[in-house]
């Protein structure tokens, strides 16, 4: 399966993306992969702005016709903005995982936790 | 085109009217009134028979067509049940009537808990809940209440992977957290396993028997020994009492505390949907914690028992879904302890026979026996992107219901058919030769047939992605 | 009877297919020990003639009697074409519609019956059906405590006790807090009481109209010093009262549930009926039950399909909205058949006639002496009435029994059994006080008659 795994990116064994910017923020959504599994997705549920989050807890949920799918925090920290334009149109995280398709931003607490993320190559590995 | 009731709507006499014999006398101050426009639809009588009974005929329906959805207990729905439960001295009482005028309703349900007992071999049923998940939620009630009593901590319920959703769904809807338990590829529980996750926090474990693959549990009396001895309860989801009627009883196995659909063993309709019942029993020492009221015989008079302090309360308005626990009743003196043994003897076989038919040419993962229903797992033999989905729809254009897919979520691609006792040999044996050519010839020679099905239903395949996302769900 | 349809030479057929010889080998993976030996003591096996007349001699034992009792079931009028369209068995027979293209019929039903459900309370967003009112009560506080993330429910007094007995129950493990509000002298719920209870962590006001005792609340008020706080305002309605009365949407509920019982079904001991569930547009995600929704088939024809599906058990399981699957379809289809058969005015003329017949009947027995009206004679109410007597009340209905009339409900142990179940009382007390009921289906003649029964005791 020709599945696009960016290089740039840090991933999770349960398939979320992080691209880690400035000032210990972090933006987060699903790989490639993952919404290729999923299939059409029709609805989604974000975090609540503000919510403190820790790691490897479910903060999201994303729904396919028969099947719903939870995110897991990448990192600890802090939900500081959330992509509402994939609640009104949730097959963007099907066109554009990487892009508009992405699902929230989190603050991050400890950078230490960063090391521990997938590299794309060992994301490679895993699928 | 088919038309939607406001579609059909003109400027007819609508179908129904009623005159006031003492005028009208309605005024209501501004501020209580309703303003907004109604929109209902204005369609002659005539014309709404049509519609409707149109509408009745793009179903299919166990009067029309083999249904052989597994773990539904898709039974005939004999027609006396309906005839006695229409008779004007059941439909048209008051659920608050003077008790002496509704002795002939409490003499059924009575008489009905005091048959489950027998059948189930438990102490005592409570017929107040609607449907089988309203059951299992007031087990779960009745659980949490009676370790409160003996002033027991314990928060979970564990539930094998296997079982109905409704299982996980009525654990949490009662406050407990869910341990999952995973079952053998055949569905069944190992005692091992069982025992490494049985901590003095588990309530109690819930046990589909049969399970959901068709199997019986034989390791019954060696969990029900681990599990007693750790101090849990064992629940017996009712769903596939159908196999076991006068063959075994769930209270004999060690099980504490269970469910029954009477929609399912008990030949009641399932109405598209509803009205259900979902009776509970009880071992002796949980009585007190059933729901109130009870209904007891006190000399030749039955009467209503409020006054049980320790009752985990009321779970629906009023007395149950009478007219379904009538239906039932009938079923079982239509039936009696014969009958009824040969229902189970016949499901059993039906089904044994179906599996017999299908075992050299698809794969069935829990073994060449089963007992009223079976899942085969046909996905090795999937060529050219065929999935289960195409072979129910293919189904459907062949004439027959589709069986229960995608269930047990154990078995990948699975195909679950119930075929019940009330089934003959001749359309067991005409499902089974469609099902095989669908499986092994037509996803080989001809998968586009089975990507483009259904093609003889009302409509084409529907778009649930769309409906989904975009959801439209009223007339506008 | 025997419903199997198998004989002796198919048996045998299918046995050697299996490869056995016997029935009884089919159970060999059972362990012997709890095979059980004795046959069931279970009386039965009656052919249908039997069955008819057994039947009947038990159903003799009950009355049919004229009712003038409510109390959440009523005694309406029920359409030919319901009985009709209910009876065809491709309906009855059928089961939840999971194979949509093969289950148009159910789905396009439900579809209408939303619709329908809709347009008379002015909401955006209708499930399939519940179990009864007394649940979908249940399950519109749940859905607030899921919603709002709060703790506290605010319930009027004024709901029907048995209601409030399931709310209880279902709650009874959760960290909810329910706070009862009082009714004050004249039948409606203390404002002063909602105002003192309201705060930031309340999640949903629960407000019955008509209540219990039959009167018709100031939803509109109440629904606006609910939303001080940002609380779900939950209406419990009789859907047949808002022929007249003002409707959830336009006073601003965000959720609606009530009895469908009096939508086409008749009164059944109370139950089966079904329970209805209509909210805001904002919520039908969260919303317990199945909802059916509009999509079209790869022809582009339109069909219908159970959709949100990823909110039900079969597919969430421990995280799905709630446990429900089987609700009450049939008799959502009742209701369906019924709504569809008025028209505007003819639904309107329908509770006007409800009103006008109760109004009477109020008129006439508080003009008797004796008899007063409880909670003042121009308080506005649907179907039912409370009246306070003189008279020694159990012989009231002794009497109206002897005539074969169902007399009205004695509420002297409303506050008893209040207590009992651990609410609060209410401050009223209803020594002596009956609630009386008059639908449509009661004549005048026997309204007159009702009077005069009273009237010589």
């Amino acid at each position: 399966m020709g599945v696009n795994v960016p290089d740039s990116l840090k991933y999770t064994k349960t398939h979320e993306w992080v691209r880690i910017g400035d000032n210990s923020r972090a933006k987060v959504g699903i790989t490639d992969f993952a919404q290729h599994e999923i299939t059409d997705i029709v609805h989604i549920e974000l975090p609540e702005i503000g919510k403190q989050i820790k790691k490897g807890q479910p903060v999201a949920v994303i729904e396919s016709v028969k099947s719903a799918f939870d995110i897991y925090a990448p990192l600890s920290g802090k939900i500081i903005s959330a992509n509402d334009s994939t609640l009104e149109i949730p097959e963007i995280v099907n066109k554009s995982p990487y892009g508009d398709g992405y699902l929230f931003t989190i603050e991050f607490d400890d950078e230490k936790e960063i090391e521990k993320l997938l590299s794309a190559d060992d994301y490679k590995k895993l699928i | 085109m088919k038309k939607l009731l406001n579609e059909l709507s003109t400027e007819c006499c609508p179908a129904y009217s009623l005159e006031s014999d003492v005028g009208i006398d309605a005024q209501v101050p501004e501020n209580l009134k309703r303003s907004l426009s109604f929109n209902l639809p204005n369609v002659a009588e005539s014309d709404l028979l049509r519609h409707f009974t149109n509408l009745s005929r793009k179903n299919y329906a166990l009067s029309t067509t083999f249904y052989p959805l597994g773990s539904c207990t898709m039974k005939y729905n004999p027609l006396i049940n309906e005839r006695i439960a229409k008779f004007d001295n059941f439909t048209k009482l008051h659920p608050y009537q003077n008790l002496e005028t509704i002795q002939g309703v409490l003499e059924i349900m009575y008489g009905l808990e005091k048959d489950l007992c027998e059948i189930s071999g438990m102490d005592c049923f409570s017929l107040q809940q609607a449907a089988g998940a309203h059951g299992e939620f007031a087990s779960l009630l009745i659980i949490a209440k009676y370790f409160k009593s003996i002033k027991q901590k314990r928060t979970k319920i564990i539930v094998p992977d296997s079982a109905h959703g409704t299982n996980s769904a009525s654990a949490v809807f009662a406050g407990f957290e869910i341990v999952p338990l995973k079952s053998e590829s055949n569905g069944s529980i190992l005692p091992e396993k069982l025992k490494e996750i049985l901590t003095p926090e588990i309530a109690a474990i819930m046990l589909t028997v049969p399970n959901t693959l068709g199997t019986f549990e034989k390791n019954i009396p060696e969990i029900s020994r681990i599990v007693h001895e750790n101090g849990s309860l064992l629940y017996y989801d009712g769903a596939n009492l159908n196999a076991v009627i006068g063959v075994v009883r769930p209270g004999d196995m060690g099980f504490d505390i269970m469910h029954i659909n009477l929609h399912k063993t008990f030949s009641t309709p399932h109405g598209g949907g509803g009205p259900g019942s979902g009776p509970v029993g009880v071992k002796v020492f949980l009585e007190p914690f059933l729901p109130v009221p009870r209904i007891e015989r006190k000399g030749t008079e039955f009467i209503l028992n409020y006054e049980k302090p320790e009752s985990i309360g009321r779970l629906k308005a009023f007395l149950g879904n009478f007219s379904v626990i009538l239906k039932a009743y009938v079923y079982i003196k239509s039936l009696g302890a014969k009958g009824l043994k040969n229902v189970s003897e016949q499901a059993v076989l039906n089904a044994n026979y179906m599996l017999a038919r299908f075992r050299d040419k698809i794969n069935v993962p829990a073994g060449n026996r089963c007992m009223h229903e079976f899942v085969l797992a046909p996905k090795a033999l999937y060529k050219n992107s065929v999935r289960t989905l195409d072979i129910a729809k293919r189904l459907l254009d062949c004439g027959y219901y589709a069986p229960t897919v995608y269930f047990p979520l154990i078995v990948e691609e699975a195909i679950m058919i119930e075929p019940t006792e009330t089934e003959s040999k001749e359309t067991l044996d005409a499902f089974v030769d469609t099902l095989i050519k669908i499986i092994v010839d037509e996803t080989l020679l001809d998968p586009q047939k089975l990507k483009d099905a259904p093609v003889n239903t009302n409509v084409g395949r529907l778009n649930e992605v769309e409906a989904a996302r975009n959801p439209v769900l009223r007339w506008k | 009877m025997n419903y199997t349809s198998q004989n002796q030479k198919d048996k045998k057929e299918m046995l050697d297919t299996i490869g056995i010889r016997d029935v009884d080998e089919l159970f060999d993976v059972i362990p012997k020990d709890l095979l059980k030996v004795r046959e069931l003591n279970v009386a039965g096996g009656k052919t249908e003639q039997e069955l008819l007349s057994y039947f009947s001699d038990i159903a003799s034992k009950n009355k049919v009697l004229t009712s003038f009792r409510g109390a959440g079931v009523y005694d309406h009028f029920v359409p030919s074409l319901v009985g009709e369209i209910i009876g065809r068995s491709e309906f009855w027979t059928a089961y939840t519609p999971y194979q949509a293209e093969a289950s148009q019929g159910t789905l396009q039903m439900i579809f209408e019956y939303q619709s329908l459900i809709c347009a008379l309370t002015g909401l955006d967003t209708s499930n399939a059906s519940l179990y009864d009112a007394a649940t979908a009560v249940a399950e519109a506080a749940l859905l607030a405590l899921r919603v709002s993330k709060k703790n506290k429910i605010l319930i009027s007094s004024g709901l029907h006790p048995e209601y409030m007995q399931v709310v209880k129950t279902y709650l009874k493990n959760s960290v909810a807090e329910l706070v009862f509000l009082d009714i004050c002298c004249d039948g409606t719920v203390e404002k002063e009481s909602l105002d003192s209870n309201l705060d930031k962590n309340t999640a949903a006001v629960i407000i019955q109209s008509p209540n219990y005792f039959g009167i018709v609340e100031d939803m509109q008020t109440l629904s606006i010093i609910s939303k001080k706080e940002n609380s779900l305002f939950v209406a419990v309605i009789n859907p047949l009262s808002l022929g007249v009365f003002k409707t959830p949407g336009e006073y601003n509920a965000d959720i609606a549930v009530g009895e469908g019982q009096v939508l086409g079904s008749f009164m059944n001991m109370g139950g089966s009926t079904f329970g209805f569930m209509v909210v805001k547009k904002a919520l039908e995600w969260k919303m317990p039950g199945r909802i059916v929704g509009q999509t079209i088939d790869k022809h582009g024809n339109r069909g219908f399909v159970l959709t949100l599906q990823s909110r039900e058990q079969h597919v969430r399981r421990e995280k799905a909205t709630s446990n429900i699957c089987t609700n009450a379809s049939l008799n959502a289809l009742a209701g369906c058949v019924f709504l569809s058969g008025w028209g505007d005015c003819g639904f309107k003329k329908l509770a006007e006639i409800n009103i006008s017949k109760a109004r009477y009947a109020f008129n006439k027995i508080k003009s008797l002496e004796g008899f007063k009206p409880k909670f003042g004679k121009d308080k506005v109410f649907f179907n039912e009435f409370v009246i306070e007597t003189q008279k020694d009340v159990n012989r009231i209905n002794d009497v109206l029994l002897e005539n074969k009339i169902l007399g009205p409900l004695d509420l002297s142990t409303h506050c008893s059994t209040l207590t009992a179940l651990g609410l609060p009382e209410t401050q009223e007390n209803f020594k002596n006080c009956l609630l009386f009921c008059v639908t449509e289906q009661r004549t005048k003649c026997e309204i007159d008659e009702l009077a005069r029964i009273l009237y010589k005791i």
